[in-house]
């Protein structure tokens, strides 16, 4: 349980920001005739460095703004960092926003392969885990339907179903948590409690200290790009609520 | 993987014979041949020679510079008065006295103007580069004889004897030296180097390709990677992510359409009807099989601007996704290019059908079209990489895009002839793509026979010319995307 399965080291991510964001190509010619084509620097990380253990669940609390999403997406890949570097050994499968990999024209089959090959994952496993997942999301028959004819809590179901029901290596959770009813949040908190203790390794962003100390080993607490804190979760959890 | 790497190797390598044979047979004559440089035509006439008599020979000298002589033609005036007797034509190789070529005609069926041609059965070879002697010799009386017509020395005539070894001085009347050239023609066809060695060049190519593979396998086993290796692992890994992109596409396209899937062939035929109306009696030209012409056109335009419209608005339509999930990003404008392409295999079908109605003769070589439709698309590709990069950057691309889409469509010859573009407007159609893509298709449909082999390695070129910039753009830019969103 030793293995370093998330290796962020000394990660540093700056935009360049123009004061406002030049997007034609008229604009961009005059600014920069008239040499106003100023960049404001805006570090959103500065020089993170952390280990996540396989297995773990470790927890990112700050402020709005203090760069959980940025660090989140600098993890997945999706960012790529300005300086220093990051290392994941296995797959990572962010869980999706509301209907972010859906296509509302398709139907909930549909949709579960499309978005499961976005999530990375092969056509043999989706075809043996399929039926899982329409169990687990409680659709039954309204999974032949279009997507755009389901309620956000139906929708909300499938895209949690589809990331957790499969076994990823490292899953990346950012505020999902609170989706559904009641009784599917219960049956989501203890699915995903499930995955933790079969060794997926979690990331994941709340702002419900409760949930963050329920639910991770450790804390890592973001201010103004800067690791504040790295801990155990009651510790910072703690110092996080003062 | 090892063993996924190996049997992508030998595919690549069986591949590459399939097609290397296929090409031998579907390209043909085309492989080999090639229409002569040192083709002669008729110089035109300002003057006859002398009435061909029964003791007039008139005997014209010059330098053979076809290697395969398929046609020697005289062209011959009467005056307008009744011919009798007959004229004899006769080709000697003036180094060896050796009778090549004679053929005898009825002088009565030879008008004002009229060409006798002599054609032998069979190419006539080895008189390349030698010196030759057409003799005329006629066994008709004065009055009812052919003229031979002939070309004097005049302003023009060095602009038609520029490129042939034919002198002033060539021509002798009984022997004696006559100012002009004869009316006459030489027509053949040159051997095309790489088609004699076609064989060898295959075998080279295939010795490459193996030597390269080896290189990669190598490489691959200290642990180091190469571009192909990772295409090829990014292929196999993402493979089904580009089928269900590819089918999300196709099954939303058309989801609420009654028709549906039948507008993916509708749309050329109801656009080549419309156009096919206005210039077949508004605007007439003279195309033959005009409808089969302008379809070619319109299937590969509309596939164009299809694959490189939606390819533009990929990344930005995606941004969604793009800020979600990690995949490579090439995979947006690919599965938009994609699934343009299953649209162009759906239409080929009206094609087929028109070209069926129309009475086109499909030859072999109309399967070679798929190779200048397989050039198109990689064009598209690299376009679509361009133009999507230079979308994320600049929303304005959309605008000038819709722009050049409509310039594009008229600076290349869809429906109309090239023939109607002035002389100093043809480099437009030597710098287009698009021109060289489809005036090879319509050479492999509607004539059927095959480009000269140069063709196909030029439009190759192009079109990975194009791909190879699109996707360095691409690669130089994509870190950047994210912010630009």
């Amino acid at each position: 349980m030793d293995e370093k399965i998330i290796e962020v080291s000394d990660v540093t991510m700056r935009f360049r920001m123009n004061n406002d964001k030049i997007l034609s190509l008229k604009e961009f010619v005059t600014t920069a005739l008239t040499g106003r084509l100023a960049y404001q620097e805006f570090t959103a990380l500065e020089h993170i460095s952390f280990n996540v253990r396989k297995g773990e669940t470790l927890g990112l609390i700050g402020r709005n703004g203090a760069g959980k999403s940025t660090l989140l997406k600098i993890i997945s890949g999706i960012l790529k960092p300005t300086e220093g570097s990051v290392f994941c050994r296995g797959n990572v499968v962010p869980m999706l926003e509301l209907g972010a990999g859906f296509d509302m024209d398709l139907n909930g089959r549909e949709n579960i392969f499309l978005n499961g090959a976005i999530l990375g994952y092969d056509e043999a496993f989706l075809m043996e885990k399929y039926q899982e997942i329409v169990d687990f999301s409680e659709l039954g028959q309204f999974i032949e339907t279009p997507i755009r004819n389901y309620s956000s809590g139906m929708l909300a179901r499938l895209a949690f179903s589809i990331a957790a029901v499969v076994d990823p290596e490292i899953l990346i959770v950012d505020e999902i948590l609170a989706v559904g009813d009641s009784a599917f949040q219960e049956k989501s908190k203890s699915r995903m409690l499930e995955l933790m203790g079969g060794g997926t390794t979690v990331l994941f962003v709340s702002h419900s200290i409760e949930q963050i100390r329920e639910m991770c080993n450790r804390v890592l607490w973001l201010e103004h790009g800067k690791a504040k804190m790295l801990g155990e979760a009651e510790e910072v959890c703690s110092c996080y609520g003062v | 993987m090892h063993g996924m790497l190996c049997r992508t190797a030998l595919f690549i390598l069986v591949i590459y014979m399939i097609l290397a044979l296929l090409f031998y047979f579907l390209a043909d004559e085309q492989l080999h041949f090639r229409s002569s440089q040192g083709n002669f035509g008729f110089p035109p006439a300002d003057s006859g020679i002398t009435e061909l008599t029964a003791d007039i020979i008139v005997e014209q000298r010059f330098t053979n510079k076809i290697q395969r002589l398929e046609e020697v033609s005289v062209q011959w005036g009467d005056s307008y008065h009744p011919n009798a007797g007959t004229v004899t034509l006769s080709l000697y190789d003036l180094e060896s006295g050796e009778l090549i070529l004679e053929e005898t005609f009825d002088a009565s069926v030879i008008g004002e103007g009229g060409i006798t041609t002599m054609k032998p059965s069979a190419p006539v070879e080895g008189f390349y580069q030698k010196p030759l002697l057409l003799r005329l010799v006629s066994d008709g009386q004065l009055g009812s004889s052919v003229t031979p017509w002939m070309r004097t020395e005049s302003a023009g005539l060095e602009e038609v004897l520029r490129d042939s070894e034919i002198n002033m001085g060539d021509l002798t009347v009984n022997g004696e030296w006559y100012p002009g050239i004869l009316c006459f023609q030489a027509l053949g066809t040159d051997y095309i180097w790489y088609g004699l060695h076609y064989w060898q060049i295959v075998a080279a190519g295939f010795f490459l390709l193996l030597l390269g593979m080896v290189v990669v396998g190598l490489r691959y086993r200290r642990g180091r990677r190469s571009y192909f290796i990772n295409a090829i692992i990014a292929i196999e890994k993402y493979r089904f992510l580009i089928r269900q992109l590819v089918s999300r596409d196709f099954k939303t396209k058309y989801k609420r359409s009654i028709l549906g899937v039948f507008w993916s062939f509708l749309n050329p035929l109801l656009t080549m009807c419309v156009q096919y109306f206005v210039f077949s009696t508004i605007f007439k030209n003279d195309v033959s099989n005009f409808a089969v012409y302008l379809l070619i056109g319109v299937v590969m335009f509309n596939f164009f601007s299809e694959a490189c419209g939606m390819a533009l608005t990929s990344i930005l339509g995606n941004s969604s996704l793009i800020t979600k999930v990690y995949m490579p990003k090439y995979i947006y404008p690919l599965t938009r290019v994609i699934s343009s392409l299953i649209n162009l295999a759906i239409s080929l079908i009206p094609l087929m059908i028109v070209c069926l109605a129309t009475g086109v003769h499909f030859q072999k070589s109309a399967v070679l079209s798929l190779y200048f439709l397989f050039c198109l698309v990689v064009f598209c590709l690299g376009l679509g990489l361009l133009l999507s990069t230079s979308m994320v950057f600049f929303r304005d691309t959309q605008f000038l895009w819709s722009v050049l889409t409509m310039m594009w469509m008229y600076a290349t010859p869809i429906f109309y002839p090239e023939t109607i573009l002035p002389d100093k407007f043809r480099f437009v159609l030597e710098i287009n793509p698009l021109y060289h893509f489809l005036k090879s298709t319509r050479l492999c449909i509607l004539d059927g026979i095959s480009p000269e082999p140069v063709v196909y390695i030029q439009c190759l070129l192009i079109a990975l010319g194009m791909l190879l910039v699109g996707a360095l753009v691409f690669r130089r830019h994509q870190d950047r995307f994210l912010l630009y969103l």
